[in-house]
């Protein structure tokens, strides 16, 4: 993106509605209000989103309910959800217990 | 560090087949995969595929699944199974874990074939124990013999959804109907048609505005959308059930990708996020390739399809396939995806309204909307005619990319041309001789063998039939129409299971005369 | 989109951020550029959410602990969002004499300055925290120190300084700094775009370097990689903040569960890095195992707790091992804070808040002048200097 981003621009007013709580994020319970609410206090990426309320940080990594994410923060800044960018993937792809990834073989880069 | 010529993160059809192709050239492969066991989904599928020979069409998943791993087997391609890739570094290096430990390997080439996962809807009691994706519902009841329920509802009329709907049936489940928020059904239309016929209905322009239930699925509110998909205030219905399945798509599993630093997009033709690949595959990461749903969703076919042309471009990155022969295997197999990605179903139409097949009939809307042809409707394609005697009679109306019943006929009745999506047309001069080869090789279900005159006002109808128990010649039963509402007494004449058929059976009723086009199912008589 | 006010701060961490509320908080008119898509994305969020004074160089106390004093207690009222900050202490562990020899070292000149923190033996450290392995000899116990989360608190302030009206542009790179007569006053982006303040703060992490090269001004500093890892929520185990003698890990429990660790395998700052990996640095294979070697070590009951993400994040390591936090002299209208050297978020706040007040012209709260910006000297010198 070359484009700069202003984000002081002001989004509606915050406007509750009806379906605010849905969960959406099911290992971290996070609801669909929380975060419309984020978005309108300006956490614009997901990457944001995830830090500021926890959302895709559980077990699953997002694997759920990244896209009902992508299409509400989309939704709320109206723009296309292919737009915006996914946060950083991280290992362990799967919950792996601390022995086991300490118990390495070679270990060698 | 352990090193291999070639690493292999998922032993699904991508995988496999690319592990074939690289084995064949003599590379030193190593395959890792966190389930049980190999196949990825491919043993999951009961159904019969859709395509022409070299896709393996008219087999079931499962059996292709089978013949993928003995060929596997046979070139000494060692599967680890229960082996997590936990993580993807620079220089592809691969983090494995197996049992209680970790280790570190590197492939001169690495291929993530690592498939997708299931897209969930979000409605008011979606986390409710009964709400489960549609292909977990298919891993209970064909993996593990557990009915995930016993009514069911799904969400979303893709293949998808329609396919494991029928597999539902077949389980032994109730159907309660199909709801998607589209205005049309998005699968194929051959596959809805089993669907209807059975009586499942379709509610299109529609969602689940809840989930019923405590501690458990109860029921579920559906609701129709207006344009702006908001639902309608008023059409808010109840449906009995106690499951709720949803089959609203996949995404393609990416973390890895996402990790290794290629260059990615989000690409809704492709199921969401995916790593940009060019031809064979590869990633913006050299050495790095993509294949099968990791790169994009598609079907199994084309999975195996994509999966040998990284075989092939892995083994001539590293010498071990020369240039010439490596371009020649490649062409052929684009030339096998390409065929795959024709018709109106195909990739580049997607989203789009398509009103008449290539041949310019019109596509029946009718069914697009409730899933059965109108009784008028399917006079005007190509494979209903009305000869005297015994005829095909073949309700394939949609542009897809499937020729098995061409070749199934000994006499030429029927045909296809070299254009795999043409529509089949009976041939007028050939003689049917009631072999009903084309019946079971049908994957769509959508051939019949009628006779409008066996005498004393009757007709014969033989249809595919995949249910348990099997009805006996003799029975009495309920002749139902394409929509599935019982018109008329049927008694069973004949019941064909013959091996070639692979568990299509051949079932032929009598039905009064004037029912011999509408007769397309049979049910027994209630209990 | 304005283009002018009266202070621009480049860098939208938690320094950043953090200076942008408490001027926004006076009244003063101010714009924050950060060249990422992502607000507070570099070591403000890539931290292991340590507020702790204890091992730190006697040069960083006074503000830090002055920002736990002042700041730290209330600042989730001020911020009205929860930053999950707990003040229980911090342990440090030692398992050999040498180890404990460090510590002891360390708390000696801590104690100098004012900072309670004395050498605890094993069994004083084991009531604290009961789950300690026996390796554990003894600890330097602190108990004014804890830990908050950095995730949170560093967007708070962002949001916070937005709801005052701070303007905030993303994916704003900066190119250089231009002076008109003879102040600092242009800030150019990469696009082209010209942004122009009376005040130029620079807290742009290792990134600051070459903003400041454009007007003649060179930190000693580098790039090292820090790995942290996270587990899956646990049952609540303890509240300490916890470091080690041997530097094989720090870490914490969070309020949610999970607990939160970090370390390195030793070639932190020998990391492959290139302009598409500067604020997300390629993982290493070899972190995540050692530092689950290094906690079992200490801890051997979380052998079953299941890491479920590791993340990376640069540090601007410092030549001596402490930030720079200075008015740049010789440019006026120019401040600099940067080089945090990977401990930059406990004093987060406070740093925000004399950035703040030098950008008016004020007193800091704490003297500063042993972290100004022209401090680094010959090797011949500093010795001449010491002596």
């Amino acid at each position: 993106m070359t484009q700069i981003t202003d984000r002081s621009m002001r989004t509606a007013a915050f406007k509750p509605e009806a379906d605010d709580d849905m969960l959406i994020c099911r290992c971290e319970e996070i609801t669909k209000g929380e975060i419309r609410r984020a978005v309108y206090e300006g956490m614009y990426e997901i990457t944001e989103i995830r830090r500021w309320l926890r959302v895709g940080m559980g077990l699953c990594q997002g694997q759920t309910c990244t896209k009902l994410v992508q299409r509400i923060v989309a939704k709320e800044l109206g723009v296309s959800p292919a737009q915006l960018e996914s946060a950083a993937a991280r290992g362990p792809v799967r919950p792996i217990e601390m022995a086991c990834m300490g118990n390495e073989k070679g270990g060698v880069c | 560090m352990e090193r291999y010529d070639l690493v292999i993160i998922g032993a699904g059809p991508a995988g496999l087949s690319a592990a074939i192709e690289a084995a064949r050239c003599g590379m030193n492969i190593a395959v890792y995969d966190e389930n049980k066991r190999p196949g990825g989904q491919l043993f999951k599928q009961i159904h019969k595929f859709f395509g022409s020979k070299e896709h393996h069409a008219k087999e079931r998943g499962f059996h292709i699944g089978e013949e993928l791993l003995a060929e596997a087997d046979r070139l000494g391609v060692d599967v680890s199974l229960d082996t997590v890739v936990t993580g993807l570094y620079p220089g592809n290096e691969v983090m494995i874990k197996k049992g209680g430990q970790v280790s570190h390997v590197r492939g001169d080439t690495v291929l993530l074939a690592a498939g997708a996962s299931e897209n969930m809807a979000p409605f008011d009691g979606w986390t409710l124990p009964g709400v489960i994706g549609a292909g977990a519902a298919q891993t209970m009841m064909n993996l593990h013999g557990i009915r995930p329920g016993s009514r069911v509802l799904m969400l979303g009329s893709g293949n998808v959804g329609l396919v494991v709907s029928y597999q539902l049936l077949q389980a032994g489940c109730e159907v309660a109907a199909v709801v998607d928020a589209a205005p049309k059904i998005g699968g194929y239309g051959v596959h809805a048609a089993k669907l209807a016929r059975c009586g499942v209905p379709f509610q299109l322009s529609s969602t689940i505005v809840r989930a019923k239930g405590g501690d458990h699925v109860e029921g579920a509110v559906i609701g129709r959308m207006d344009e702006h998909g908001k639902i309608i205030p008023g059409s808010e219905t109840e449906i009995d059930c106690d499951t709720i399945c949803i089959a609203v798509g996949l995404s393609p599993m990416n973390q890895l990708a996402r990790m290794s630093g290629c260059r990615m997009e989000q690409n809704p033709k492709k199921g969401g996020c995916v790593p940009v690949c060019n031809e064979y595959g590869e990633t913006s990461v050299r050495g790095l390739f993509a294949a099968g749903d990791a790169e994009g969703i598609e079907e199994a076919s084309s999975a195996m399809i994509e999966g040998r042309i990284a075989g092939i471009a892995c083994a001539n990155r590293l010498g071990f396939l020369e240039d010439g022969k490596a371009k020649e295997a490649v062409e052929s197999n684009e030339q096998a995806l390409d065929t795959l990605r024709q018709g109106m179903f195909a990739p580049k139409n997607r989203g789009k309204q398509i009103e008449k097949t290539d041949e310019g009939f019109p596509v029946s809307q009718h069914l697009l909307v409730t899933g059965f042809l109108g009784d008028d409707e399917v006079e005007v394609y190509p494979g209903v005619t009305h000869p005297k005697g015994l005829h095909p009679v073949i309700e394939c109306t949609q542009n897809i990319p499937c020729n098995p019943c061409q070749d199934a006929c000994p006499h030429g009745c029927i045909h296809i041309g070299s254009f795999i999506t043409a529509l089949p047309a009976v041939e007028a001069s050939a003689e049917c001789i009631g072999c009903g080869r084309c019946v079971a090789s049908c994957s769509g279900q959508a051939i019949f063998l009628v006779n409008e005159d066996i005498g004393g006002g009757y007709a014969s109808v033989t249809m595919p039939y995949e249910f348990m128990p099997l009805p006996e010649k003799g029975d009495i039963g309920l002749a139902c129409s394409r929509d599935g509402q019982a018109i008329g007494e049927a008694e069973v004449l004949d019941v064909k299971s013959v091996k070639a058929f692979d568990h299509t059976n051949l079932l032929t009723i009598r039905v009064p005369a004037e029912l011999s086009g509408k007769a397309r199912f049979y049910k027994a008589a209630q209990q | 989109m304005k283009t002018t006010s009266d202070v621009l701060i480049i860098g939208s961490g938690i320094n950043g951020s953090a200076a942008a509320y408490y001027l926004a908080k006076s009244g003063v008119d101010v714009t924050v550029l950060e060249g990422a898509s992502v607000i507070g994305g570099g070591g403000s969020s890539r931290n292991g959410g340590g507020v702790r004074q204890s091992g730190r160089d006697s040069r960083e106390l006074p503000y830090v602990m002055w920002g736990i004093e002042n700041l730290w207690p209330t600042l989730s009222e001020e911020l009205d969002a929860d930053t999950e900050y707990t003040q229980k202490g911090n342990l440090r562990l030692g398992k050999t004499q040498a180890h404990l020899d460090k510590l002891a070292q360390l708390a000696q000149s801590a104690g100098k300055v004012g900072l309670d923190v004395r050498m605890i033996d094993a069994m004083e450290a084991r009531e604290i925290n009961p789950y300690l392995s026996e390796e554990v000899a003894g600890a330097s116990w602190c108990p004014t120190d804890g830990h908050a989360n950095p995730l949170k608190t560093t967007l708070a302030f962002y949001r916070a300084a937005r709801r005052l009206g701070a303007r905030f542009y993303t994916n704003a790179i900066v190119e250089r700094i231009e002076k008109v007569h003879g102040r600092a006053r242009k800030v150019v982006l990469k696009n082209g775009m010209v942004f122009e303040a009376d005040c130029i703060i620079v807290a742009a992490g290792y990134a600051s370097r070459k903003i400041v090269n454009s007007v003649g001004i060179d930190v000693p500093m580098d790039l090292k990689v820090s790995e942290t890892l996270v587990t899956e929520t646990q049952p609540h185990m303890f509240d300490q903040m916890l470091g080690t003698a041997a530097a094989d890990f720090y870490g914490h429990q969070t309020k949610d569960g999970s607990f939160v660790f970090g370390g390195s395998a030793g070639y932190d700052q020998f990391v492959r890095h290139d302009e598409t990996t500067f604020s997300t640095p390629p993982a290493s294979s070899l972190h995540g195992p050692c530092i689950c070697r290094a906690v079992t070590g200490y801890f051997p009951s979380l052998e079953h707790a299941k890491i479920i993400r590791c993340w990376g994040g640069w540090t601007d390591l410092c030549a001596d091992g402490v930030p720079v936090i200075s008015p740049v002299d010789e440019v006026p209208g120019l401040i600099l804070a940067c080089a945090f050297t990977g401990h930059g978020f406990g004093s987060g706040p406070v740093v925000g808040l004399m950035l703040a007040q030098m950008a008016r012209g004020e007193e800091t709260v704490v003297d500063l002048s042993a972290l100004r910006y022209d401090r680094f000297a010959a090797k011949d010198k500093k010795n001449k200097k010491a002596a």
